[in-house]
């Protein structure tokens, strides 16, 4: 199932993501997230989404992974915070 | 002695050789191939850039700058989405163990934001650093900024908005609603501003770049010492436009 969500992030940017989701399963296919917020360094965006693929889409799963992710690889997000981009992926299916 | 740092004033460009040659700066400095170095220039045609982590077919109407003209370029930056025309596009390098550059990155672009206010003075605008990478002037936008940090070096380019057309830019640009376009557009040019806004009348691309130079050499103390691309850089550059801005592989990857 395609799915997209706009959100802007409070005291941030704005978060456009594009998700490709299992629906009996409620994990992620596939996820771009795009936006124009800052991510140190750029290159760990592709990362992140390629390692939130299979994640199930719930808030504390999602949280979870993001911030590990974000904590393993030292990444550094500038407008956009692990609850943000939850929010963001959860949207996909309001 | 002040410390000298290059200037780069490489007039009018296409967006992806502006992008090229930015990034050909970030890795000869990277390298020590050269010093920390300031750069003015401006984009001919004019273009449309969008932050590394945007879509580009979901920000910008390409059929439309196609047959206008307009070019468009993914940066290698974060940030939006920018229409280039009437400004002057300033970009920096410096190593990030520069003692005048934080390590801190919303502080370094304060810092650097440093400059165009210095240089926005220069030209009789009051502005101020709004973060986390605008600068403000009479509470509007008149400098968007966007930095990136490759391998110790830091790379932070922006604009700073000599005229703005509001129309012509939504154009441009692809809005989620087409019933609001004209509230958005009322928004936005009540949200931006450019230094004939705020003057009165129309200042150079020269008079501009030259304000910015001296705040740029007012804010770092040092001086900057007018030279020209190494033949690294611009081989640098050649291959950088050929092989990634002007592919549509980079282009259209998110």
């Amino acid at each position: 199932m395609k799915s997209q969500s706009t959100y802007k992030v409070p005291d941030g940017k704005l978060l456009k993501i594009f998700l490709d989701y299992d629906e009996t399963s409620n994990v992620i296919r596939h996820i771009r997230i795009t936006g124009d917020f800052f991510v140190y360094p750029e290159e760990a965006i592709e990362l992140i989404e390629k390692k939130l693929i299979n994640t199930a889409i719930n808030k504390e799963s999602l949280q979870k992974k993001i911030s590990f992710i974000i904590h393993e690889h030292h990444i550094q997000f500038i407008g956009l915070n692990a609850e943000g981009l939850t929010k963001g992926i959860l949207m996909c299916k309001l | 002695m002040r410390e000298q740092w290059r200037l780069l004033q490489t007039g009018y460009d296409s967006a992806f050789s502006n992008m090229a040659i930015d990034k050909a700066i970030l890795i000869a400095n990277n390298k020590g191939r050269v010093p920390p170095t300031v750069r003015f220039y401006g984009w001919v045609p004019p273009a449309i850039s969008i932050g590394y982590f945007q879509s580009l077919t979901d920000e910008v109407d390409i059929d439309i700058c196609e047959r206008l003209g307009v070019g468009y370029v993914r940066r290698i930056t974060g940030g939006g989405a920018v229409f280039h025309e009437k400004e002057v596009t300033y970009s920096i390098v410096v190593p990030e163990s520069h003692p005048e550059i934080p390590k801190n990155i919303i502080k370094s672009y304060g810092r650097i934001c440093g400059a165009i206010i210095k240089g926005l003075e220069y030209l009789g605008i009051e502005s101020a650093y709004a973060p986390i990478n605008d600068i403000v002037a009479g509470g509007r936008k008149i400098s968007g900024n966007a930095q990136t940090r490759k391998a110790g070096t830091v790379l932070q380019h922006g604009t700073v908005l000599m005229d703005v057309d509001v129309e012509k830019m939504f154009s441009l640009l692809k809005v989620p609603n087409e019933k609001i376009k004209d509230k958005l557009i009322a928004d936005v040019k009540q949200r931006v501003t450019s230094i004939k806004h705020v003057v009165g009348n129309d200042v150079g691309f020269e008079e501009v770049a030259s304000a910015m130079k001296r705040g740029f050499e007012e804010e770092f103390h040092v001086e900057l010492i007018e030279g020209t691309l190494c033949d690294e850089e611009r081989s640098l550059a050649t291959k950088f436009e050929k092989e990634c801005f002007s592919t549509e592989e980079w282009n259209f990857r998110r």
